[in-house]
């Protein structure tokens, strides 16, 4: 039986970084009515001049820098699932480790050019769009390792043996599916307005409602197999002794 | 189920040739994990090829030494390409992924340290953000407003070139510690050949420093020495590789000792195969 202790207090992590993230996004005023690409140089300064957006601005990001990465040992919890399951090799497990770090790490580039933009806000208006453009493009197209986790995740659910499943077949899915809405955000480059425009239907909005209805459902699948393999655990070591005995 | 079944069984199946080929390894090769993995790098370095060589012409790159004028014209050359090129990227990315996955799964089947395959894991994980990310997404940014000040476009050109072709450490030591783990190894996983391979890799990551201080000539950034040199060190390492973990995956038996070699002249599979191998697979 491998060890769990802890699992449990990983996972409770999860619904307070989750009301910091909703407050973070929320403060952050680019995101409430997300900005329009086709705004120009001027508008862009101008938004990051305004004294009634500049703190908060500072402070979601500042939120964002500390707690985005709190993200990697929710993942890792799904790691240690796909360990679990009925695979020849650690191939799966591998790729989804490979994976977790990528996600925070490209949205961490994203945070660190908005707060550029807003530490002289005094700088040409050119200076300002282009950390702008830089902070909402790295943020928009950050989607390749979370298509890839999610589509890690569905496949990893294929290969597990059937008849004792570790997470159910339409968690596999839900997995595709949220990988397939993901996808339209990684050509947002085309567009200045419009769906795919990184303020668009498809480019913010789809794409950022499937990453946080992913990790509802994610955490309470995960939520519902860290307590059964708990509960598993504390009935096995009896067993195991009575055998040893 | 022994080693010596999983052999018997494995070996003649080989990657599946025929789309009811396919559907049937899928379903009841023992060795899919691995295949999976092996098909993604394929699927991944094909699109590596088409996307910077061909549809955003960025393999070889553009000029260093430019003045702002031209950078701006190259831009506006291929800037459709540029956005719907990066796209692919964005969305297809992750399948360097399971390319590294097979790699560590390579060093762990070597009689060495799990360290190595644990480092080899860390180290390749993020490389696709140095390794082409970066260039992708500040490309998009540069290409998506033509408007923007010529300055600031060079500015980006810049970022994007150096920060792909000037990112050297993680393809250096990633190189060095699959090379160390070869030569280490009693396994036989790897011949020792392809081991001194790794080193010339990691000797590219070197030579290729000095785009950093030149911009003209053979050691700048699309420079003889510092790009056509390592991109053809790098080929013949990629296809290499390719070629060698194949050949893994077809001898692999799923042991902790030495790899059998492949049977020299291998039987073909016979008809009847299926059915032995869905009850064990199963």
């Amino acid at each position: 039986m491998r060890r769990a202790d802890g699992e449990i207090i990983l996972l409770w992590t999860l619904p307070v970084l989750a009301v910091i993230w909703i407050s973070a996004f929320f403060l952050f005023p680019g995101f409430v009515h997300p900005m329009s690409p086709s705004m120009t140089a001027q508008q862009v300064a101008d938004f990051y001049r305004n004294p009634a957006n500049l703190d908060r601005i500072r402070y979601s990001m500042i939120l964002f820098n500390w707690f985005g990465v709190g993200l990697v040992p929710i993942m890792t919890l799904i790691v240690m699932q796909i360990r679990r399951m009925a695979h020849r090799t650690p191939i799966m497990s591998y790729c989804l480790l490979g994976c977790i770090a990528g996600g925070p790490t490209v949205f961490l580039i994203a945070d660190l050019f908005w707060l550029l933009a807003t530490f002289q806000p005094s700088q040409p208006p050119e200076l300002t769009q282009l950390f702008n453009d830089l902070g909402w493009m790295f943020f928009t197209t950050a989607v390749p390792f979370l298509i890839g986790q999610s589509l890690i995740i569905a496949l990893a659910i294929y290969l597990d043996n059937p008849r004792h499943p570790v997470f159910r077949r339409w968690v596999a899915y839900f997995n595709i599916a949220v990988a397939a809405a993901l996808v339209p955000a990684a050509f947002t480059g085309l567009a200045l307005s419009g769906p795919l425009a990184w303020n668009g239907l498809l480019s913010f909005w789809l794409k950022n409602i499937a990453i946080a209805v992913w990790i509802i459902v994610m955490s309470v699948v995960l939520g519902r197999n860290v307590y059964r393999q708990r509960a598993e655990a504390d009935t096995g070591p009896v067993a195991e002794e009575a055998v040893a005995a | 189920m022994t080693g010596e079944a999983v052999t018997e069984l494995a070996a003649p199946a080989g990657p599946p040739k025929r789309l009811g080929g396919i559907a049937w390894h899928w379903r009841n090769n023992p060795k899919r994990e691995l295949w999976f993995a092996w098909y993604s790098m394929i699927i991944f370095y094909n699109i590596f090829v088409i996307v910077f060589f061909i549809m955003t012409k960025t393999q070889p790159p553009a000029y260093p030494y430019m003045p702002d004028a031209q950078v701006v014209s190259w831009f506006g050359g291929h800037r459709g390409g540029l956005l719907i090129g990066f796209g692919i990227v964005f969305a297809t990315a992750a399948l360097t992924l399971p390319s590294t996955a097979l790699i560590a799964y390579s060093i762990r089947r070597m009689s060495v340290s799990r360290a190595f395959a644990y480092s080899y894991l860390v180290i390749y994980s993020l490389s696709a953000l140095p390794g082409m990310l970066l260039l992708c997404v500040v490309l998009s940014v540069a290409a998506m407003r033509p408007s923007r000040d010529p300055a600031l476009i060079h500015w980006l050109f810049n970022f994007a070139f150096l920060s792909y072709v000037g990112t050297m450490g993680i393809f250096l030591i990633g190189s060095l510690v699959w090379m160390l783990a070869i030569l280490l190894d009693k396994n036989r996983v790897l011949p020792k050949w392809f081991g001194y391979l790794n080193l010339c890799n990691a000797l590219t990551e070197v030579v290729v420093s000095p785009a950093w201080i030149f911009h003209q000539g053979v050691l700048d950034w699309n420079g003889l020495i510092s790009w056509w040199i390592n991109m053809v060190v790098f080929g013949v390492y990629t296809s290499a590789f390719m070629m060698l973990l194949r050949t893994m995956i077809q001898r692999e038996d799923f042991g902790d000792g030495p790899l059998p070699d492949l049977p020299k002249a291998p039987k073909k599979a016979p008809k009847a195969q299926p059915a032995t191998l869905s009850s064990t697979a199963q």
